[in-house]
């Protein structure tokens, strides 16, 4: 199990570390020139060859790669400025520090991808597992045809629709904003329940979609059938021989769909000018802030990484057959 | 009052399709005494487990049943839910084809047996754990304390259907069904399976009621038999009677198709 472990944790290296190459590669080497873009308009030559001597472009490739990971564990200086580890570079349209930006819009991200997963894993999962039970009734077709249409809506659409009739018109909801809940939990409940409903919506009816199939394939299993020849209660039966699993798989998918959000909702989040990873994505890809964008990007993937690996670790404690075979 | 122990009479199993209802099972009429066990033969789709399921309750939704299914002179057929909950598994047990597929993979064997034995006796879960492993070794199963915290796919197919039967008669059940519980197993496996049947029958003095569709598996082990047909029961006597004397031409063609050691084979 440890090498197992061990193992997966070098490939999770490894991946994030081509995922840095070729980031580096796409942002810094064939996009328009950074020293250019941060001499703006009264530009010289000498300005430029400057620039570049301080962010080190004109060292050859490898080194500043080089330069670049050494410095998001290390530090680095940029001519006379220190960036400390972890440095991630500073944004060429704020010259804020990359990494404090990060930190500071986070927690945002965090609060609205928890609080949508827990909401499409509740109404998505009991759901489904509603339809599957009561499956072929009005409830099962009635909720599997709201599901349908629940995907097929863009959260774009939604967020400004419930924007208008919400926050403008009927004026039940602020306008969100990040407000942190310890300045005041009813405003940032109030602040978020959108961006979370938003977010939730799609995921929510992917999911009862999947768990009504999931539930009924397990029902047509024999070992269903077993319990109950057993004359097991039926709450144990559910329990055991049907929820178990049917809803093992839905944790990996879980997994990944939660790890893609931590790297930011872009559009939800853009929509509802909150100010997050997603936002700070959007801002930097239109402005072509070049650092700002591979931090991004390197962070998403990061993210999704972790997020494999968490999965298929806690897969080998759900289902048995797995740890065997891994042991 | 007869020593039956176990009476059908008159089971009809209708099941709803498209085309409309269809009888699956038509008039069947049977008897279990003590002791004693019951072949029931036929080709698959000849309403063999519709009987067994109709007896415990677990037929499809929308089937119907008519007739009567005793076990000790208390009905059965019409029963709810709830009620049959306390017949099955305790009174009546089951043993299915596929032991892989009918064990739940996500869970030790032994907690497998150990829950239905907590739900019908009640009890600690050490005390359970102990019946649990007591039954293992009663199917001869090797190292049976440590084995109990293994899982299905742990076991060989053998080992896997021998888990299934200890599971069954762990509740000392008055019959035991067996739905083709050799079909799925190798031909050594099986000849194993049936001995092991046989020895814990004789005993535990549990009915039995098996299913195959296998002439020579049933000739091995049943005192009587009744062959079906697409739902019919078209022959019902004792082992001896069937197979020496087949009064119906369905049964002497499936003896006839039993491929047998003398037979002459035009290559």
């Amino acid at each position: 199990m440890m090498r197992y472990v061990l193992g997966r944790l070098g490939g999770v290296v490894l991946i994030l570390l081509a995922v840095c190459l070729f980031t580096y590669l796409i942002f810094f080497k064939l996009s328009p020139d950074p020293a250019v873009m941060i001499c703006g308009k009264t530009c010289t030559p000498e300005r430029i060859d400057s620039i570049r001597d301080v962010l080190g472009l004109n060292q050859p490739l490898l080194t500043q790669f080089w330069d670049f990971l050494s410095g998001i564990f290390a530090g680095r200086d940029y001519g006379s400025v220190h960036c400390s580890a972890p440095c991630l570079g500073y944004s060429f349209q704020t010259n804020e520090s990359v990494w404090s930006m990060i930190t500071a819009r986070l927690p945002v991200s965090i609060t609205v991808a928890v609080g949508a997963a827990v909401l499409w894993l509740l109404v998505g999962v009991i759901g489904g597992l509603v339809s599957a039970v009561k499956q072929g009734t009005w409830w099962d077709r009635s909720a599997m045809g709201l599901a349908l249409g629940g995907v097929s809506v863009p959260n774009y659409v939604l967020a400004l629709v419930l924007q208008y009739v919400l926050v403008v018109k009927l004026q039940l909801l602020p306008f969100p904003s990040a407000v942190p809940f310890a300045d005041d939990p009813l405003l940032w409940l109030e602040s978020y329940l959108m961006p979370w409903v938003v977010l939730a919506v799609g995921y929510a009816c992917l999911y009862a979609r999947l768990t009504r199939s999931n539930v009924i394939d397990t029902l047509a299993e024999n070992y269903y059938r077993t319990a109950r020849a057993k004359g097991l209660s039926g709450a144990l039966i559910m329990r055991r021989h049907a929820l178990r699993p049917a809803l093992t798989p839905i944790t990996t998918i879980f997994g990944m769909d939660f790890a893609g959000l931590l790297g930011g909702a872009l559009i939800t989040e853009t929509v509802f000018g909150l100010n997050g990873i997603g936002k700070m994505a959007a801002d930097s890809i239109a402005k072509n802030d070049q650092p700002v964008i591979m931090a991004v990007t390197l962070l998403a993937a990061f993210f999704v990484v972790i997020g494999n690996v968490v999965v298929d670790l806690l897969y080998t404690a759900l289902d048995p057959r797995v740890r065997v075979v891994s042991s | 009052m007869s020593d039956e122990l176990f009476v059908v009479d008159n089971l009809t199993v209708t099941l709803p399709t498209s085309r409309g209802p269809v009888d699956v099972v038509k008039n069947v009429s049977f008897t279990v005494g003590r002791d004693e066990t019951v072949g029931i033969v036929g080709e698959s789709g000849s309403g063999k487990s519709m009987t067994a399921l109709a007896v415990l309750g677990l037929l499809p939704r929308g089937a119907r049943t008519s007739g009567s299914v005793r076990l000790d002179g208390a009905e059965l057929l019409g029963r709810s839910d709830r009620d049959l909950k306390s017949v099955r598994g305790n009174a009546i047990s089951m043993v299915f084809q596929d032991p892989l597929s009918s064990l739940n993979p996500y869970y030790t064997v032994g907690l497998q047996i150990e829950e239905m034995y907590r739900t019908h006796r009640g009890g600690t879960r050490r005390a359970a754990r102990r019946v649990a492993i007591e039954a293992l070794e009663r199917v001869h199963i090797p190292d049976a304390a440590r084995r109990v915290d293994h899982y299905p796919h742990q076991f060989s197919g053998g080992m896997r259907q021998r888990v299934m039967i200890a599971m069954a008669l762990c509740c000392s059940p008055s019959l035991l069904i067996a739905d083709e519980p050799t079909t799925a197993l190798d031909v050594t496996v099986q000849a194993q399976i049936l001995e092991l049947l046989s020895e814990l029958q004789s005993t535990t003095g549990t009915g039995m009621m098996f299913i195959t569709h296998d002439l020579a598996v049933i000739s091995s082990i049943a005192q009587r038999v009744l062959v079906m047909q697409s739902g019919d029961p078209v022959e019902y006597g004792t082992a001896e009677q069937v197979f020496s004397d087949p009064r119906h031409e369905y049964t002497r063609m499936l003896l006839d198709a039993v491929p047998r050691i003398d037979d002459e084979v035009a290559l």
